[in-house]
């Protein structure tokens, strides 16, 4: 599903260069739970960036779904954007002065489906995540936890099949987070790849794969679950 | 297009929406109105006086000494002047087409105190009257010199032919061609028959706010007063280096009056218009200004709009949107704001209009301009919104991941 092999980030001011990213080399097959873990400055978002084509790299390859992304304008990428992947955020980025349905409709129409279509899978979405009675309503009327499953829901709507989750329950208390990572289980069951970033070892471990960045580089793959060494807090 | 979604956002964020619409409204009144009346003001400026005004100036003398002798001073100053080389021709006048002084008269078709008169504009010439002035005669003839007879201040009747402009041709006999009416009798000063001889294509009255402006008469009298007022016809071109001539031939021709500087055509036509031609300007100045503000305000209220949803645009970027969605996302939006001003535009201008008409007595609007000034704050609301929706797609898709 995605491949980057020595994919390289710099940010450039007059006086200064800082390397995000460092020849860093990822495979993630269709269908894996792949958690990025890291400290703060590590690469994590400009990684995410990148994998989600919101924003271009300096050096290597990224191959997303077999299609060599370098080159691609910007209008490509976006529509890639639309079409493959559904981001879910830490902060769930709803757009504040519209309803539950018309922010899950937002990448729809961008994608083109028509009004009856469009409907029908903000219904199906909505009923997925538990929000059906909820479309009117405005992201300020719900609860946290709320908000995220309406996120994950136009994460979901376009069946994007590729997942980035930027720490999803990062604004979340723990009992509202579990719900939200039931969830994003679930639609990983269902088989979404997903590639998820977090602070929390413990939602990490429940990834298939974690990967740890330091410095802009890969420096652990660890397979998750029980008994992994990121479960015990020995490689962060 | 996001018409629905667009609308519903406004609905929750109006305040700014409302105010900017109610600008263009207020604009669209004041432009749409104060246009029609420039476009009124220019209409009327643009009239044609029916005489050659590029070759045509005027210049006024009068005596001042006892033994002053205006019959001779007139005999010998058209002589003077049609003799010049460069002057075309040379006529005494009583008054000057668009000057704002002259002579008027009730003219009626039928004889008696009771009939209905028509005002006309007199003017008194010689049989160098028409050439002079370079008016169309379009029926009848012109005046021959046996027709001229002498007017001094004492005399109060008229003489008993005339030409008539085709105005008051219309005037006096609605249906009748101007080559009909030639040998009818009017009757001036109630009673006094008058035959027409003539009919002229155009000659407008000395006064350009008359409504009937149009109407006018020629009558064969030549002027023997001690103040005298002479139109003069140079060759096309010469009139500008004619005129200080012109001034100091007669000034010099006789030192017993005193002779007031000549004055152009243009002018006059210049002077005649004043008012209207700096209303035009203030309200010009004044459409200039509201436009202005009014795209500043669309401009700043986009700008801000812009600002305050960066995050958001960098979130429709992440969720697939191309820059031309966000173009067309603030196009769209500001194009409902617009349509909302300048419905209610429309309303508010026919309504100021209706004020106008009925309070000031101005003339009704032509319904074409509603439209027209829908379709340009339009267009202005769009060239104003360009801008800040161009730099809203310049917002990357990464600003959705930023944190702050």
């Amino acid at each position: 599903m995605l491949s980057m092999k020595n994919v390289s980030r710099i940010y450039r001011t007059d006086v200064v260069q800082t390397h995000a990213l460092r020849n860093l080399s990822l495979e993630v097959e269709a269908g894996e739970f792949v958690a990025l873990v890291g400290p703060s400055g590590s690469g994590k978002t400009t990684f995410l960036n990148i994998a989600g084509l919101l924003e271009t790299f300096d050096d290597g390859s990224y191959q997303l779904d077999g299609r060599d992304v370098a080159g691609l304008n910007d209008n490509d990428r976006s529509r890639l954007r639309n079409e493959k992947i559904g981001f879910i955020f830490q902060s769930f980025n709803l757009i504040p002065e519209l309803n539950i349905a018309d922010n899950i409709d937002v990448p729809l129409r961008y994608r083109g489906f028509a009004a009856r279509e469009r409907k029908r899978r903000v219904d199906r979405v909505l009923e997925v995540v538990g929000l059906g009675g909820r479309k009117k309503h405005l992201p300020s009327q719900l609860s946290g936890g709320q908000q995220q499953r309406v996120a994950i829901a136009r994460a979901l709507a376009g069946d994007p099949g590729f997942l980035l989750a930027d720490e999803p329950t990062g604004n979340l208390d723990s009992s509202t987070a579990a719900g939200v990572m039931e969830l994003i289980n679930e639609i990983h069951r269902n088989g979404a790849t997903i590639i998820m970033v977090t602070h929390d070892l413990e939602l990490a471990a429940r990834a298939e794969r974690i990967v740890r960045l330091s410095d802009g580089q890969v420096v652990l793959l660890d397979e998750g679950g029980e008994g992994s060494e990121l479960e015990n807090g020995a490689a962060v | 297009m996001e018409i629905g979604p667009i609308l519903r956002a406004m609905t929750r964020n109006k305040i700014g929406a409302i105010l900017i619409a109610l600008q263009i409204a207020f604009t669209m009144t004041v432009v749409v109105n104060a246009y029609f009346m420039i476009e009124e003001r220019m209409r009327l400026m643009e009239r044609p006086s029916g005489v050659v005004e590029d070759q045509l100036f005027h210049i006024s003398t009068r005596g001042f000494t006892p033994d002053f002798n205006g019959k001779v001073s007139v005999q010998d100053d058209l002589a003077l002047l049609r003799q010049t080389p460069g002057i075309v021709d040379a006529v005494a006048i009583n008054a000057i087409p668009l000057s704002g002084g002259g002579w008027s008269m009730s003219l009626q078709v039928e004889p008696g105190d009771g009939e209905q008169g028509h005002g006309v504009a007199i003017y008194m010439v010689d049989d160098h009257g028409l050439d002079t002035l370079g008016v169309e005669l379009i029926a009848g003839r012109d005046f021959t010199p046996a027709d001229v007879r002498e007017r001094g201040p004492a005399t109060s009747d008229w003489p008993d032919k005339a030409i008539i402009s085709e105005a008051t041709v219309k005037a006096l006999w609605a249906d009748a061609n101007p080559l009909e009416v030639v040998g009818r009798t009017a009757y001036i000063n109630d009673d006094e028959p008058v035959t027409i001889i003539g009919v002229v294509e155009k000659l407008q009255a000395p006064w350009n706010g008359w409504t009937t402006v149009e109407q006018s008469m020629l009558v064969p009298d030549k002027l023997i007063w001690t103040g005298v007022r002479y139109m003069v016809r140079t060759e096309p071109g010469r009139r500008d280096e004619m005129m200080p001539i012109v001034e100091e031939l007669l000034a010099r021709s006789n030192n017993q009056r005193i002779v007031r500087a000549p004055e152009s055509m243009a002018e006059t036509r210049a002077r005649s218009y004043a008012l209207d031609s700096g209303l035009a300007k203030i309200l010009g100045v004044i459409m200039a200004m509201l436009v202005s503000i009014t795209s500043l305000g669309i401009v700043g209220l986009a700008s801000f709009s812009v600002r305050r949803r960066t995050k958001q645009i960098g979130i429709r970027r992440a969720l697939g949107a191309k820059k031309r969605d966000i173009l067309r996302y603030f196009l769209v939006e500001n194009f409902m704001i617009t349509t909302l001003g300048v419905v209610l535009g429309a309303v508010m201008t026919v309504g100021f209009n209706v004020w106008l008409v009925q309070a000031l007595n101005f003339p009704k609007i032509d319904w074409l301009y509603v439209p027209i000034g829908m379709l340009a704050l339009w267009l202005i609301g769009i060239i104003a919104v360009l801008g800040p929706a161009r730099r809203a797609t310049a917002v990357p898709p990464a600003v959705a991941t930023r944190t702050v």
